[in-house]
């Protein structure tokens, strides 16, 4: 019998159960709605308010990653979609169900990551590239705009696509430590958005010094044509962050292998 | 061929299961039998892989469950029916176990059929009755053809047709020549379903054997009726035999034979009506085997504390 189990086996399984749940599609449909539509509105009224801009404003503006702005909202979304496609099995119990029809808990973790980053790579660039296009159709004739054609711009997009697929696998690697939905979706939002806020409040040389690793800090530096100040670069900050999903990944890949179902 | 060798399992400070050593033969039914919390369910998800043992191992022909080609096709189980994405349709979710060991399509519609939810095929799981989710979980064990089946507790939640339905869908199953491992709580159900039973408590092994085995070697009673009823207790007593009233001028008698009992009121003088010998009922043996590894015990009804 030629039935041993491959890869592409669970691959295909876990597939079918990404897009057969409510939560993911409508996770990913939420993201596209809340990054296309909301950096097509900061976008306008960027454009709408442009004439009462200051001069400083004027000349530190940058319309690659303005027109992604909504990405720092979206993330949120992405977040959840990492978090719920392997806490929901948790919730639900029908891990266990997994886990005797896929034993080896490597070869099922590895295909719902590859499941994971696939959908999100995918449905990242599109959602980036339309919203960059969007946003400098709407800054044309009023505000300065860039254009794909320099690298360091098709950088930004690139990498913006890149940031919120490894936030998801983030995301996913500490559903498998925490198995809480609630907890988890905790966590990454506390990280994401409470943790810079805190850093607001510290004095300016640790902020100068520390605020950069920050993994939010790493995704503008991803998203920006050009470091903003006491900011790592692109390719430093792309690095820094694969090196924490390396760390996080790890611990929860060694976690589940090791703890009970 | 199921083997359990020496399995213990602790979760911190419990200890779940004890050494436990059973081999589950094919060809027949094997009850799984045990009070609540006396770990059962542990050692079905340590079959499974799905609890890593403390010590000792299980092998199924020989093989650990995570070195299986492709579980689904060797070994089938029902472990919780409510283990299922609410929100996924009972197709969808039986599709997705079926691609990931490589079964065909059509095997989904043909397990469906066969447990009778072709009809709520595409509804989602979330709203299925505990009955209809055990036939989803059952449907899911078959997918593969599996020449090994767990089921744990299946009758839970199952109407009596449904109850007659899975017995004799147990037996069919064995006889075809797989081994078939159904965990209980109630001694009288696996009495009905089981050739073979294997009776823990408190994680240990306590008895296992056929059927007619158990109730054969488990003590009887006598029940006798008697002129003098309390001239024979007295005359019974002195021979350490256990004596209960059993309402109208009768008598229970345990640790005596029915001849015995007879001698005894001879010896006494005592006129018997009546002297039959009863033999255990399989529930009676799972109470007395059991009785001391009762995790839960409670009070006899009626000793309901009152305020």
């Amino acid at each position: 019998m030629s039935n041993q189990q491959t890869l592409v086996d669970v691959v295909k399984s876990e597939w079918i159960k990404f897009r057969t749940v409510r939560s993911s599609v409508m996770g990913v449909i939420v993201f596209i709605v809340l990054t296309i539509g909301l950096s097509g509105l900061i976008a306008w009224a960027i454009r709408s308010h442009w004439s009462q801009s200051s001069v400083a404003d004027k000349l530190t503006f940058d319309p690659v990653s303005t027109s992604l702005a909504g990405i720092l909202f979206a993330q949120f979304a992405v977040g959840v979609i990492g978090v719920l496609f392997i806490t929901s099995e948790y919730s639900s119990g029908s891990i266990r169900t997994t886990l005797t029809a896929v034993s080896n808990r490597v070869r099922l973790i590895t295909a719902k990551t590859i499941v994971l980053a696939a959908s999100l790579i995918a449905v990242s660039e599109i959602v980036c590239f339309v919203t960059f296009e969007l946003g400098q159709s709407i800054f044309k004739g009023v505000v300065p705009t860039a254009s794909l054609g320099t690298a360091d711009v098709l950088r930004s997009v690139l990498l913006a696509g890149l940031y919120l697929t490894l936030l998801a696998i983030a995301c996913f690697a500490l559903g498998l430590i925490v198995r809480h939905s609630a907890a988890c979706i905790s966590i990454f939002v506390s990280v994401l958005l409470i943790v810079p806020i805190i850093f607001a409040f510290l004095p300016q040389s640790w902020q100068d010094s520390y605020e950069k690793y920050l993994p939010s800090e790493l995704g503008r530096s991803m998203m920006s044509p050009f470091p903003a100040a006491h900011h790592l670069g692109a390719w430093n900050a792309c690095i820094l962050l694969l090196v924490y999903v390396a760390v996080i990944y790890g611990v929860g890949a060694t976690m589940m292998v090791r703890r009970d179902a | 061929m199921l083997k359990i060798d020496h399995l213990t399992k602790h979760y911190k400070d419990t200890v779940a299961v004890n050494d436990l050593e059973v081999e589950v033969m094919p060809g027949v039914v094997t009850g799984f039998l045990g009070p609540n919390g006396s770990g059962k369910s542990t050692t079905m998800r340590i079959i499974l892989g799905l609890d890593h043992p403390t010590k000792g191992r299980v092998t199924i022909d020989g093989k650990d469950y995570e070195d299986l080609r492709a579980p689904l096709h060797e070994v089938g189980a029902l472990l919780d029916a409510k283990a299922v994405h609410p929100g996924r349709t009972a197709r969808n979710h039986l599709r997705a176990l079926a691609v990931s060991n490589r079964i065909k399509k059509s095997r989904v519609d043909e397990v469906l059929e066969f447990v009778g939810i072709s009809s709520v095929a595409d509804k989602k799981v979330g709203g299925f009755s505990l009955g209809m989710s055990q036939r989803l979980g059952i449907a899911a064990a078959l997918l593969g053809d599996p020449p090994v089946l767990l089921f744990d507790e299946p009758v839970n939640g199952l109407d009596p047709e449904g109850i007659r339905w899975i017995r004799e869908f147990f037996r069919s199953l064995a006889k075809e020549g797989r081994t078939v491992f159904v965990s209980s709580h109630l001694m009288s159900e696996m009495a009905l379903t089981a050739d073979q039973i294997i009776v823990i408590g408190r994680g240990a092994l306590i008895t296992q054997g056929s059927v007619d085995d158990l109730t054969a070697t488990a003590q009887g009673t006598v029940l006798v009726r008697a002129s003098d009823l309390a001239g024979l207790t007295r005359a019974l007593e002195a021979q350490q035999a256990r004596v209960q009233s059993s309402g109208d001028k009768s008598l229970t008698v345990s640790g005596l034979t029915s001849d015995q009992v007879g001698e005894a009121a001879f010896k006494a003088g005592i006129t018997l009506f009546e002297l039959t010998p009863q033999r255990a009922s399989l529930e009676e043996v799972f109470m007395d085997l059991t009785a001391e590894s009762v995790e839960y015990g409670t009070t006899m009804p009626g000793a309901m504390p009152r305020e």
